[in-house]
Order: C-alpha cells, then structure tokens, then sequence
C-alpha cells in the first residue's frame, strides 16, 4: 500500500491515486497467496486481495459520482489503465513485495501500511466532508433530493475493511514474531510515504528546471539521429539477413 | 536444446519455447502472472517460470531471439519525430525518455536472468516473427503472408512471399506512419475506448451503425498507387502521446470525440453516430484490406495466404478478406498480436539452426499447439472454499448437467489458451439456446455492454447445419478467428449468440477437445451450442492459474468451477 495524498491538489486526483494504490495492494496480496503453502493462508491473502478488488472498484464509482454532478470534467488521466499500476510505483516491475522480502519483512511491510492506509481514508473521508467542493456537491445532492451519491458510505465501507486488514496484520505479526517491535518499520514506511509526496509536490519543480536540458539534448541528439541511415539490405531474403543485427 | 522467442516492451510481453524437432513447448504471457492487463514490461515471471520448469541454462538454450531489432524500431519513431515536430513535441520528448524503457534495453533485462556470454542472442525482424508465428502453424509452402500492425520495427503493413523455410521474400511495405493499425487505434480513441485495448469493442459497435463518414474518412487514408498513404494532418499519433486524433479529424467528422466516462449504451445520446463512425472505419479498415490483399496476390501469384499482426484480430474483416475469390486458404494463428511474435522468433531460431523440422504427416499443427506448455498448479486449498461434486472421470457428465440445468460453469482446465480468444480452458460457459442466460453471462457477469456479441462454441459435425461457414476459413473456425454467418432455419434458436450484423465469432470444436466433450454429452439433452466468453473481470487478464480462478468466481459470483481433476460447487 503506497498512499500520497496531498491537501492542495485535486481531490479527484486523489481519489485515483487512491484507487490505483488499492489496484497495486491487490496484486500484492495475489502474488502473496500464490506463494503461501498453507491453504488458510492462501484463502486469507485471496480474501484481501478481493477487498482491495473491491476497493478500486468503488474508488471509481466515488470518481465518477463526483463527475456526474458536473462540478469536475472527467480528464482522460482518470481513466483507469492497469499499466499505470507499474508506471506509478504502485507496484515495482522488479517483483511484487512477496518476492523481495522476507515473511517477518513483508508482514511488517502490510501490517504497517494498512495502518497508514487507515489514516489516510481518515484524510480522504474528511476532504470529502468538509472540502469546499465537497459542500457544492453536497449542495447540489440537496438539490436533487437524491441520494445517488454514496461517496460518504462507500469510503466508510472501504473504513471498515482497512481496520479489519490492520486487525489482521497485526493479530497474524504478533502471533508469529511476538518478540518483534514495529516502531522501526513503521517508520521506515512514514518516511518512504512521506519521500513519495514531497517527490510529486515538487514534480512540476522539477521539470522547469529538466525540460531546457532535455530539450537541448533532443536538438544535438536529434541531428545525430538524422544523420543515421537504416541500411537496406541489397537481400531481399528475410531470413538471410544478418541475426546478430540490431538494425 | 531449445530455442527462446521474447515479446516485449511494445504490448503485451511474451516468452515461447520451441525445441530441437520444432516443436512449441511453452508458451506465456506476461500478463496472466503479473495479473496486469495487456503488461508490456519485460516478461520477468514469465521467463523465471520457464527457467525453472525447464531448468534453462546454457547447456541447453541452443539461441534467445527478440522479436525485433530493437534499435531500428526506436531509431525509425525519433527520426520521423525529429524531422516533423517541434524540439518540445511530446512525442519526441517522451520517444527520447523512455529510451532507458525500450527495447533498447533487452539484453540488459535478459542478462539477469541467463548467461548471455554462453547463448547467441539474435534478432528477427518484427514483421518476420508475425510472418514466422503463422508459419509455424501453417506450413504448406510456397505462400504469401500479409501483415498488418500498428507499428513495428520500420514497417506497419509488409507482404512476404515465403518460397521456403530459408527463402521469405520481403516484396512489399508499407513504412512508420502510413499505418493501417494505427487508424483504427485512433478511431478507437476517437470513440472513447483505450488504445490497444478497445479495438474490439468499436468492431462490435461498427455492427450497430452505417458507413455514413466513410467518405471523409476515406480523405484520411486510402491505397494509391500500390501505397498506403494516411495524411498525419488528421492524426496526433506522429506528434502526442496523450491522443491518436488530431482537431483536424474532429472538424471533419463534426462530431464530439466520445469522454471515456460516458457510458455508451444502444438507443442512448449520440450511440447511432458513434456506432455510425465505427462502421465507417471499419470499411475503410476492410476496403484497404482488400487492397493490400489484392497486392500480395499480384505480386506473387500465391493462393495460399497467411494474415497476421494486430489487425488479423478483426475476425469481421477476415471473414470478408477470404470472400475475395483468388484466396483458396485464408490462415490466421491463434495469437496474431504482438505476443504471439515470439512464438515467430522462438521459430527464426530454429529455422537459423538448420535442425529438420520432424512433422507427424498425420497431425496438424494448429490443433497441438492450441493449449501448449507446463502448468504448475495445484487446487488442494479449493477444499475450504468449494465442495467437489464431482472427481475427474465424471466431471465432463455433471458438467453438461449442470449446463442444461441452465447453470454458468468457469472453467480454469489445465492448460491455459495461446491467443486472446477463450477456447474452452479459461472460460465462461452456458446454454447458448437461453437468451435471458446469456444476457445474464454478458451484462451482469461479466459487466459487458450490450453491444458486445457472446460466442457460440459447436461440434465440428454440427457446424455446417447451423453456419454459412467459409471453406477457405476452416482453420481460423478452430480458434475463433473468423465470424460466420448462422443459417436462417436455425437462426431464432440462437439469437443469443448472434451480433447485430447477423454473424457469429463461432468456435469449431473437436470431440477429444474439452468444449467438444462437454458440447458431446449435451447432445442428448437437445443443446448443440455454448455460449462462451473468456473467464476474466473487464480490466484483468484471463485467469492463469487456480487462485486466479478461485479469486474470479468470488468477484463475479460464480456457483461452479470445472477443472482438469473434478467440478467443484461454491460452499
């Protein structure tokens, strides 16, 4: 579970963010229950896996609630793409959790990121409370006399579960290193959280300051480019072309 | 020995493994481990499975081949990009940054895993390995194969005239952007749906319009003179990465670009002229297909013709490609997208070895190599969650059971199919005689829209009495290549299964065949057709293994689950 939600950025972005953190935990727990022996253990990770399912699923009718009140235009980021799980960090492409850590490290890793997924529903049921836009929407809710909007119901649902992975993480650590303390991995995890948000708070930053280098470096790289001539072979013959060849 | 073919970096990653009498061993893609849809990265799990299943070292990797040259292909985008565009261009910017994620790191990523000092590593050409993976499955030779992708290497369209195993003729191409494949993907845009993604759901939206913007679509792109010609004025994939379309393409059609949010549902705003511009495309798609086929037989005089690429997956236009009267044999292999081009580098290998191919003259290659590979899979903690109604031996009886008591059963059995099509192994199956069931499969279950066709799968012996089936066509009726047109006297019994142009993507299937034995069983209780569609959630890869499976049947609340050792019921 990687989480970096930020106050002063759109909170329909952050919404999926959310939702592609939830898409990544899924994928983590199925990878962890293809490697488990034991069966409980194996249905266990299986069961989370399909709350965090859940969880993305209704993360986006959340988004799309938002949008159907035409307070937001939906953006075409928003579209949910299974890649961007890897493009994002959400889940590494050099191997899920499972395959890195060791049990007491992964376990610390999920039992200490539920805790900080818990918190950070806690910030997003109470943007979607108190924030501004949330008041218009409320507004406009009011306005309908409908309840078609369940956005509050749905993160509180999404509530219940964290607190119940947290309960289980933390029940099944304890139980299986009861002389191991977690503050270290706690904040190991805070720290990484919190290196996450200051990196995409600052992302714009730093590419004012990129993107004049990059750009000179596309001028004199692509007049090198230019210059290169893809050979033709004089052969027509595909398959006595040289196979060593990377042109 | 062996011989390892790699797909990667472009979509949908892949590894093959051929063996030294040329035979497919394994085969799979990266998506169905990684569980990522249409995962593109380098196909890490699915290499480390087959290292360890196959313990691959170099005393027994005779050659890895990549599918394409992987230096062209990057060089030929930035190049045209470079010279066309602005410095601060998208395109050119992001071709430029995601150098370091290109094929142009592969024998970095590879030599992770194997001893690349010890093993040849060698390149095919991208358009060869799509040439080769047909090949492989059909090998009556002298032929002439058409492909057509969005892009690949240099070429988007290339006719090869294959002599012989060592003689394939490159005699014609279409180069980057002149791109068949690429016109529709930003049609596809155009219409709201993922590129790369969403091709076949505007082929089944095409069915629902008219070709009423044929003509302004036909301003875009058109066959002249022996050339592909797309006029980039109307589409951004030369100059952004956000979008395939350009205002330009806008103004001509005058219509809003569909918002991915807004659901598109039949008889809904605006459904009949995006279904309108879908069945434009898709003529155009067909007219210049025509074309670029008549050129191949020109060119060669061949009758036997080989199609494959990305496009060979518009199984609407394969069926009007093999009205065309010149073509005796229309062949399609079951994976014509990019993955299945590794199953055409694995093969390049080979073929450099000069080990003979050893053909059984009494087996056919496409029936074998439908559901290759070793799957390491076991279904032990299914006792928790399931109660096994039924073991092995009687499974396929209580199956057809279960089926004609108008029950949905998955089934997860053994191995997993090559291609994108369900054929049975990783599939949703029910009656295909009850409508209400099939609408149930398509819209509640599987949370499709309506106007997404379901597939029927029939018996070999029955085909003929419910489809128009094309003769030169008979191969790609085995993997759902090709749609076919029902027969009128049976058509009312079926509905289910037919899309709104009146045809259906059937599924021909054999009696030692999983969906043939079930379909066998049925035959006595009046049912000859199933209803099949894959066993996936919209946005996840097919199921792979028994815990996908098991995950799958709780997300879209399935009863039954059929697999190679019982049927098991949902406790």
């Amino acid at each position: 579970m990687i989480l970096t939600p930020e106050k002063d950025q759109n909170l329909l972005k952050s919404i999926v963010e959310f939702s592609y953190a939830e898409y990544g935990s899924a994928l983590e727990m199925l990878a962890a229950a293809k490697r488990a022996k034991s069966p409980k253990l194996k249905i266990g990770y299986i069961k989370h896996a399909l709350d965090e399912y859940r969880h993305t699923f209704l993360l986006h009718k959340v988004l799309s609630n938002q949008v159907k009140k035409g307070k937001w235009k939906f953006e075409r980021e928003f579209k949910f793409s299974p890649q961007n799980v890897l493009l994002k960090g959400y889940v590494d492409k050099d191997g899920y959790l499972v395959e890195k850590l060791a049990l007491k490290k992964f376990v610390e890793f999920v039992y200490s990121n539920e805790y900080l997924a818990k918190s950070s529903f806690d910030w997003l049921t109470k943007q979607i409370t108190d924030s501004e836009s949330i008041k218009t929407l409320k507004r406009i809710m009011d306005d309908e006399q409908h309840h078609a909007d369940d956005s509050q119901e749905t993160l509180e649902s999404i509530m219940k579960d964290e607190l119940v992975h947290h309960g289980m993480a933390k029940k099944f650590y304890e139980a299986k290193f009861p002389e191991s303390k977690l503050n270290k991995a706690f904040k190991r995890e805070l720290f990484k959280n919190k290196l996450r948000t200051f990196y995409y708070k600052n992302l714009k930053f730093l590419n004012k300051i990129f993107d004049p280098i990059l750009n000179f470096f596309i001028t004199c790289f692509g007049r090198i480019v230019n210059l290169i001539v893809i050979p033709v072979p004089s052969d027509k013959n595909l398959m006595a072309k040289d196979p060593k060849s990377i042109l | 020995m062996y011989f390892l073919g790699i797909s990667s970096y472009y979509h949908d990653s892949s590894v093959a493994l051929i063996d030294a009498n040329g035979k497919l061993i394994d085969f799979k893609k990266e998506e169905w481990l990684s569980r990522i849809k249409g995962d593109k990265s380098f196909p890490r799990l699915a290499l480390i499975e087959l290292i360890n299943s196959f313990e691959l070292s170099e005393k027994n990797l005779s050659s890895i081949i990549f599918y394409e040259k992987p230096v062209r292909a990057w060089v030929t985008v930035l190049k045209h990009s470079v010279k066309n565009n602005p410095i601060s261009n998208n395109l050119t910017r992001n071709y430029f940054k995601n150098a370091w994620n290109s094929s142009m790191r592969f024998q970095m990523d590879i030599s992770k895993h194997l001893n690349l000092k010890k093993i040849p590593l060698l390149y095919s050409d991208h358009h060869l390995s799509h040439t080769l993976s047909t090949n492989f499955y059909y090998n009556k030779l002298p032929c002439v194969s058409v492909v057509v992708d969005g892009y690949g290497d240099k070429f988007c369209t290339s006719i090869h005239h294959i002599k012989s195993k060592d003689e394939i003729i490159n005699i014609w191409n279409s180069e980057y952007p002149h791109s068949l494949g690429l016109f529709y993907s930003a049609i596809t845009d155009y219409l709201g749906f993922a590129v790369n993604e969403g091709e076949y759901k505007m082929m089944g939206l095409a069915s629902f319009g008219k070709p009423e913007y044929y003509e302004q679509l036909k301003k875009t792109i058109y066959f002249k003179d022996d050339n592909l010609i797309v006029d980039t004025k109307y589409y951004d994939y030369v100059r952004r990465t956000d979008r395939s379309y350009s205002d330009e393409l806008v103004k001509l059609l005058k219509i809003k670009p569909r918002e991915p949010d807004i659901p598109l549902e039949i008889g809904k705003s605006n459904f009949e002229n995006y279904a309108n511009i879908a069945s434009s495309a898709q003529k155009v798609l067909e007219e210049i297909l025509f074309d670029v086929f008549k050129l191949a037989h020109k060119l060669t005089n061949e009758k036997i013709f080989l199609f494959s690429g990305g496009v060979a997956m518009n199984s609407s236009a394969v069926m009007k490609c093999s009205k065309l009267n010149f073509i005796n044999e229309l062949n399609i292999p079951p994976s014509p997208g990019d993955s299945g081009a590794a199953i055409g580098a694995a093969f390049f290998g080979f073929l450099k070895s000069n080990q003979p191919q050893q053909n059984d003259q009494q087996s056919n290659p496409l029936i074998e190599n439908l559901f290759p590979g070793k799957l390491k899979s076991e279904e032990s903690f299914y006792e928790i969650p399931f109660e096994k109604i039924s073991d092995s031996q009687n499974s396929i009886e209580e199956t057809s059971k279960v089926i004609s008591n108008d029950e949905i059963v998955a089934t997860c059995y053994g191995n997993i199919e090559t291609g994108p099509r369900a054929l049975g192994h990783r599939s949703l199956i029910c009656n295909a005689h009850n409508n209400s069931l099939i609408k149930k499969l398509s819209t509640e279950i599987k949370n499709r829209s309506l106007f997404r066709p379901t597939a029927p799968a029939i018996l070999k012996e029955n085909a003929d009495k419910y489809f128009i089936l094309e003769k030169n066509l008979m191969n790609s009726y085995f993997h759902m290549a090709a749609v076919a047109t029902p027969k009128k006297d049976f058509a009312d019994r079926i509905t289910g299964v037919i899309h709104a142009d009146n045809t259906s993507r059937v599924q021909i299937c054999l009696e030692d065949q999983l969906l043939g034995k079930i379909l066998k069983k049925l035959e006595n209780k009046n049912i000859f057709l199933l209803a099949n569609t894959s066993f996936n959630i919209s946005s996840d890869p097919m199921v792979y293994d028994k815990e996908d499976a098991y995950l799958a049947i709780e997300r879209m609340g399935i009863k039954y689950l059929l697999t190679e050792n019982g049927l098991y019921k949902k406790k």
